[in-house]
């Protein structure tokens, strides 16, 4: 059963692969661009706190090569997101806000098993992705890391993680959809990518009345800043190294109870909303 | 009939929704603030029909009856208030993706086609989700693009097809997985003339040969009539009328429209007949043929001289359901 869950799921990531090739490939110069825009739109943000770093020879306890590393940790983060999040599958507002999950309930598979798949795109948003790869490498080697089989595990946990923080947040956000659709189509957008360079910035050295809202009311501290520290071995305030862990669960927790009451409005209400535009790229 | 023959059952459904009124004066405002004013709108009150397999079935009404609540009830889109909903035996907001690989649902103002990607791509992607096995496809894709005239079309952009491409487009790819039933909701919006012919000389061809059930809202009452056989009306909620076509214009009491072209200078009369449109010495009455005999009409006209032509033909439905819907509204059903 649950084998033959993940082979479905395969195979509807591979469809989804295979309509991002056949857009490279047939629009290839238009594709490149989008490629080339966000290249650029992640590392003009990363670059920025990089280069004050390099400039002041670190910044807050941080050395220059680990904020590097931090870097690599947020572009990898991004490239996960872009990757998997290309279809307003993550920026979900947008498909409740414009009426379009009628769209998906169409579809013979379950909507986390859609959402799961619809936004694969390897080709044209891997990029992000394999730069924060080759990041990720240079910075480890500058600091002289001792990768190990457990560290790259660590290093995986810490990715799901941080995605599932991104992904919960923006899925309890963009339940006001369901009520707003209007007020709140771009919701998700803006809880994303409104606060993305905050969570670029190293908090060692802020004081704590900074720190601790960036990790406990709003989680930027936690996409980048506190789970490098962990993977360089020394997670900051004194926290356990499992608290990113127990915020994704409280939060995807709570996401899921407030989006399960959401689409119940939604199915019980219906949406009188419907505007095509997004949607099937 | 046995309860399985039944390829959509609606028991007792009722569906209502709730409109916040707004007051745009000062006054309307504040009071909104303290106690904000909500109005029910019951759209479907306690409405039962079934709908048998192969069946070809047509649901009108006028605007904001509750067609499109029934197909999104029907395609569980929303929860019913009351009442039960089977189709093909299951429930469509408890058995939804199982119900889904049985069923196909169209919108005439949407599009379930890529944007970006050729039509055949677009295809592909469903026979990917719909996990339609490979000789089901292949035989599918042949039927539509033959009978739809795809041959064309299959490598065009779908951004780049005209309207009636795109519907047309749509249709094949709602058939790629061999539905049991289609909900086809105003399939023929805005098509012109040869592509609505086209379409519609598909969909009775899918029900006379597969066997496919369909039920089929449109505001276009001819296009209704030359497709089914079954007209499902509702008005305000309810089911105002469920039969035939001839026993729907049975009920207006058979109205005729008869046209004479004079080329005398005067109007004629018709004693008994209701002039409804005048134009270079062309007129048109409505008469009701269970009042007055075809010979009397002939006589009067016979009369009036100057009678060039006389055409006697049945009313459009169009002009009956105009009828029906101006007494529902004045009898407030």
């Amino acid at each position: 059963m649950a084998a033959s869950k993940i082979k479905r799921i395969l195979r509807l990531l591979a469809i989804s692969a295979k309509m991002d090739l056949a857009w490279l490939l047939r629009d290839t110069k238009f594709a490149l661009m989008g490629v080339l825009g966000d290249i650029l739109a992640n590392l003009s943000v990363v670059s920025g706190v990089y280069l004050i770093a390099l400039r002041f020879g670190g910044i807050g306890g941080m050395s220059v090569d680990e904020v590097l590393f931090m870097m690599a940790f947020s572009t990898l983060t991004t490239g996960v997101f872009i990757l998997f999040g290309s279809g307003n599958n993550i920026h979900i507002s947008r498909i409740i806000g414009r009426g379009q999950l009628e769209h998906l309930f169409m579809q013979p598979l379950p909507l986390k098993t859609q959402l799961l798949t619809c936004g694969f795109t390897p080709f044209t948003g891997g990029c992000n992705f394999v730069m924060g790869c080759i990041l990720l490498a240079v910075s480890a080697a500058r600091l002289e890391l001792h990768v190990t089989i457990w560290w790259l595990l660590a290093l995986l946990f810490y990715l799901a993680v941080t995605m599932t923080i991104i992904i919960a947040r923006a899925y309890l956000v963009s339940s006001a959809a369901f009520y707003a659709p209007v007020a709140a189509e771009e919701i998700a957008h803006t809880a994303i990518d409104g606060t993305w360079q905050l969570s670029t910035f190293p908090l060692s050295g802020m004081p704590l009345f900074i720190q601790l809202p960036l990790l406990v009311i709003f989680p930027e501290g936690l996409l980048a800043w506190f789970p490098s520290l962990c993977l360089l071995g020394r997670p900051p305030l004194n926290l356990t190294e499992l608290y990113p862990l127990a915020y994704a669960l409280v939060i995807s927790l709570l996401a899921g109870f407030i989006f399960r009451k959401g689409l119940y409005y939604y199915v019980k209400k219906g949406s009188n909303r419907y505007v095509p535009y997004g949607f099937r790229r | 009939m046995c309860p399985t023959a039944f390829a959509v059952s609606f028991e007792h459904v009722t569906k209502t929704f709730s409109q916040w009124q707004r007051d745009n004066t000062g006054r309307g405002i504040l009071r909104n603030l303290v106690k904000p004013e909500k109005k029910t709108i019951t759209a479907l009150d306690d409405v039962s029909f079934t709908v048998g397999r192969g069946e070809f079935v047509a649901y009108a009404g006028p605007n904001g009856a509750g067609k499109s609540t029934t197909m999104k009830l029907l395609g569980g889109m929303l929860l019913p208030d009351a009442g039960d909903i089977t189709v093909l035996s299951m429930s469509p907001q408890k058995q939804r993706t199982a119900l889904m690989q049985r069923l196909g649902i169209l919108f005439g103002n949407r599009t379930e086609l890529w944007w970006d990607h050729p039509v055949i791509q677009s295809f592909e992607w469903k026979k990917a989700v719909w996990d339609i096995p490979d000789d089901v496809y292949r035989q599918n894709l042949g039927m539509v693009t033959e009978l739809l005239e795809l041959g064309g079309l299959l490598k065009t952009f779908a951004r780049e097809l005209s309207l009636g491409q795109r519907m047309r487009a749509d249709l094949a790819m709602l058939l790629l997985h061999s539905p049991e039933v289609l909900l086809l909701d105003e399939p023929t919006l805005g098509l012109d003339v040869v592509a609505k012919r086209q379409m519609i000389g598909f969909l009775k061809k899918i029900n006379r040969e597969k066997g496919v059930t369909l039920i089929v809202t449109s505001h276009d009452m001819d296009d209704l009539e030359e497709m089914a056989e079954r007209i499902l009306m509702i008005s305000t909620g309810e089911i105002a009328f469920d039969g035939s076509f001839e026993a729907l214009r049975g009920i207006t009491g058979n109205l005729t429209r008869v046209a004479v072209t004079s080329g005398a200078g005067g109007v004629p009369r018709i004693r008994g007949g209701q002039l409804v449109s005048s134009e270079k010495g062309r007129f048109e009455y409505d008469v009701d043929l269970t009042e007055m005999t075809v010979r009397e009409l002939l006589r009067q006209l016979s009369e009036a001289g100057g009678v060039r032509d006389v055409e006697i033909k049945r009313a459009p439905i169009e002009q009956v359901i105009a009828g029906l819907y101006r007494e529902w509204t004045a009898g407030g059903l």
